[in-house]
């Protein structure tokens, strides 16, 4: 039923999807982007009813899984456009954003939901609760940053380059896109250090140890240092092309950290796949 | 019996020089003197007159097209080397297209609509514009407004002062709380620097070899003057620099802007040099966050916003003739010609169908503009051919013929109507064009 629902939402998205990049196709049709704008609205709330009953359905089990993260972040960086949207009117970064969440949602609907192989008892732990919550909304936001940075990328391509084109035209000024980047990297990376602090407490429950230089504790420390230079280096005025292209770097690394660390069984504790216990034969 | 029709005699930027232009160009209280005296002149029923200081064209709905090359010449005789005439369609096709700027000197600026509008709302105010000029009109502001809203002829700059414009918001959005510096007392560099003032830069900083000058462009731009000394500094404090001095070499190096980027913490610097020879170095747009451009890159803009502008305007010219026959149309079925209106609703039909049925099958691979231009296209094939069939029948009509438009309803099979309509309505045809029927356009 969920997994139906979310199906669908999956196919408003790509109407929504459809209708921004129509409208950065011909800037013209405002139309395009209006429409773009209510069937993600659409999309959103469809996808958090889904979530709704998927907790019924699993018992809350499944967001501790990485299918369940990435439905969970999907629409994260959903809720997380539709605000900056009250803010900023640019309508393009739609175009950018939407497929991105399009993607990200992809893989998981083909998936079915379920509790990751955790003892329950691990996972009535509050600070686990706020830890997934925290995680994925930072991460969710480092998406949206990423897509806002490969805009300026790209406008900055064509502003430094004398090419005037069809991008130049329809991309946001750079000093916009800057900026947005700038914020969202801010808030993005207070969220994701309560998602470290948490996750240490949580760590220090489970793993009776807060660091066991598990792969996911270094990927995450390295981003969160990353982003965290970048906030501090922002004070010092440092913006522009490189802010961007590490901006992107970060998002990267945490996609690419999510899924191999995941793929490859046994590379990290974290997030349920220590938990069947190994066969006897196995064990030295 | 007298049959009127459009008129239009004129001059513009294409066929007269200044001399001309300006001596026939009217103010408003003059131009409605001069339509007041057009209207009583004998034979014209209405007139319109637009006056610009690209052109002054006068639309009579009249016999002849006498009176309105009376005007040009009773105010200057040398006009009438440079008066061209137009007639019925003709004359409206050309107002169509001068109020959707496709006559213009820059093709798609934007005023000549509102210049149309006023010489529209002067010659009512006058009463030399009745119930046809006021159907005309409407048409042809319709006819703009689709050519503005369904083509991107209008889109681009189109000087080098409003490419500035566009890039300085292309790089900061706007520049609130931001200053302009002018450096030089170029032309064009104060034009850019005013035209920077829409995107509400805070001050305009100026400075200048030589202060008198340069406290004169001051107070022409409304900046503030500072000693040429201050350059390095005003580097740091300007956000946009516009540069056109009369230099021989380059007044702002890239160890200039080397230096000025370090004082700045890299906020980013735009450069603006539009000096020939050039007065920045091009080094400098290698330097991070900072935007150099010269006045080849802008006329580069301004050549593709031209290019591409002209290649709009054929679709532009499409909507016009769609139209054009549109209001051919109105004026029809309102001329109550019921044989005409169903020939033309007819073949309309025919053309939409066949429009539809070609891009049903090869409409595939057509974008939205190009399945308009099917639709155009089979309109105007269409309004082409009936043209003459047209042109008979409303002689006919005028004339108090009826044998042709009952032959023509019998010939193009409009059979359902002819039992009821053409008979009857051709003794009326005979008399009302006689009577008061000023719209019937040749």
């Amino acid at each position: 039923m969920s997994l139906d629902l979310l199906r669908v939402a999956a196919i408003i998205y790509a109407a929504a999807a459809a209708g921004f990049l129509t409208y950065f196709a011909r800037p013209r049709l405002t139309a395009a982007a209006r429409i773009g704008a209510w069937l993600l609205t659409a999309a959103w709330a469809l996808h958090v009813v889904s979530i709704g009953i998927a907790c019924k359905e699993f018992g809350g089990l499944e967001w501790f899984s990485l299918r369940g993260g990435f439905v969970l972040m999907a629409w994260l960086v959903a809720t997380a456009y539709l605000v900056v949207q009250r803010f900023y009117h640019l309508p393009t970064v739609g175009a950018f954003v939407t497929p991105l969440t399009l993607l990200i949602l992809l893989p998981t609907l083909f998936g079915v939901g379920g509790a990751p192989g955790v003892a329950p008892a691990t996972l009535r732990h509050p600070s686990l609760t706020l830890h997934i919550m925290t995680a994925a909304s930072g991460v969710a936001i480092f998406a949206l940053a990423f897509g806002v940075a490969l805009m300026y990328l790209l406008q900055e391509r064509e502003v430094k380059g004398k090419r005037f084109g069809m991008l130049f035209s329809r991309l946001p000024p750079l000093q916009s896109l800057d900026g947005l980047t700038q914020r969202l990297v801010t808030i993005g990376f207070v969220i994701f250090t309560v998602a470290l602090l948490t996750g240490s407490l949580v760590a220090h429950t489970v793993w009776k140890s807060a660091w066991s230089w598990d792969p996911q504790q270094i990927t995450s420390l390295v981003v969160w240092l990353l982003y965290g230079a970048m906030v501090q280096a922002r004070h010092s005025g440092w913006h522009g092309r490189r802010y961007a292209q590490l901006t992107m770097v970060g998002f990267a690394l945490v996609m690419i950290s999510m899924v191999t660390l995941r793929v490859v069984p046994g590379l990290t504790m974290h997030a349920g796949t220590y938990a069947p216990p190994l066969p006897a034969e196995l064990l030295p | 019996m007298s049959r009127r029709s459009l008129f239009l005699v004129g001059l513009s930027h294409k066929s007269a020089p200044i001399e001309v232009r300006e001596r026939v160009a009217l103010s408003a209280d003059a131009l409605k003197a001069a339509l007041a005296d057009l209207k009583c002149m004998e034979g014209v029923a209405e007139a319109l007159v637009v006056s610009t200081c690209n052109r002054v064209e006068v639309f009579v709905q009249a016999d002849a097209d006498e009176p309105a090359r009376h005007f040009f010449t009773s105010r200057a005789e040398q006009a009438r080397d440079h008066l061209y005439s137009k007639e019925g369609d003709e004359a409206v096709r050309h107002l169509f297209r001068v109020a959707s700027s496709l006559d213009s000197m820059v093709v798609g600026e934007q005023q000549i609509l509102g210049q149309v509008k006023e010489a529209y709302g002067l010659a009512s105010a006058v009463d030399a514009a009745g119930g046809y000029m006021s159907r005309l009109c409407n048409r042809a502001f319709v006819t703009a407004k689709r050519v503005r809203t369904e083509t991107d002829i209008g889109r681009g700059a189109t000087s080098m002062s409003q490419v500035a414009v566009d890039l300085v918001a292309k790089i900061f959005g706007e520049l609130a709380g931001r200053s302009v510096l002018l450096v030089g007392a170029g032309k064009m560099g104060a034009l850019s620097a005013k035209a920077l003032r829409v995107l509400g830069a805070d001050t305009v900083l100026v400075t200048n070899r030589s202060p008198e000058r340069g406290m004169a462009l001051a107070a022409q731009v409304e900046g503030t003057f500072r000693p040429w000394a201050e350059l390095d500094q005003l580097l740091v404090e300007a956000t946009v620099v516009i540069v056109s001095t009369g230099a021989p070499t380059y007044v702002v190096t890239a160890e200039m802007v080397k230096r000025a980027m370090k004082s700045r913490r890299h906020r980013s610097l735009c450069l603006i040099d539009l000096a020939v020879p050039r007065n920045v170095d091009p080094a400098c747009a290698d330097l991070d966050e900072v935007y150099a451009y010269d006045v080849d890159d802008m006329q580069k803009v301004v050549s593709a916003n031209h290019e591409a502008r002209r290649s709009e305007a054929g679709r532009a010219e499409a909507i016009v003739e769609a139209e054009i026959m549109a209001f051919a149309q109105e004026r029809e079925t309102r001329e109550a010609l019921p044989v005409l209106a169903e020939l033309r609703q007819r073949a309309a039909a025919i053309a939409r169908a066949e429009a539809a049925r070609t891009l049903q099958r090869a409409g595939a691979g057509l974008d939205e503009r190009g399945r308009r231009s099917v639709e155009a296209m089979a309109q105007a094939i269409v309004n082409k051919l009936l043209h003459g069939p047209t042109m008979r029948l409303k002689d006919a009509a005028a004339s108090g013929d009826n044998g042709l438009p009952g032959a023509a309803a019998a010939l193009f099979g409009l059979e359902e109507s002819e039992p009821t309509l053409p008979p009857r309505r051709g003794q009326g045809n005979g008399a009302a064009p006689q009577a008061a029927e000023p719209e019937n356009a040749k």
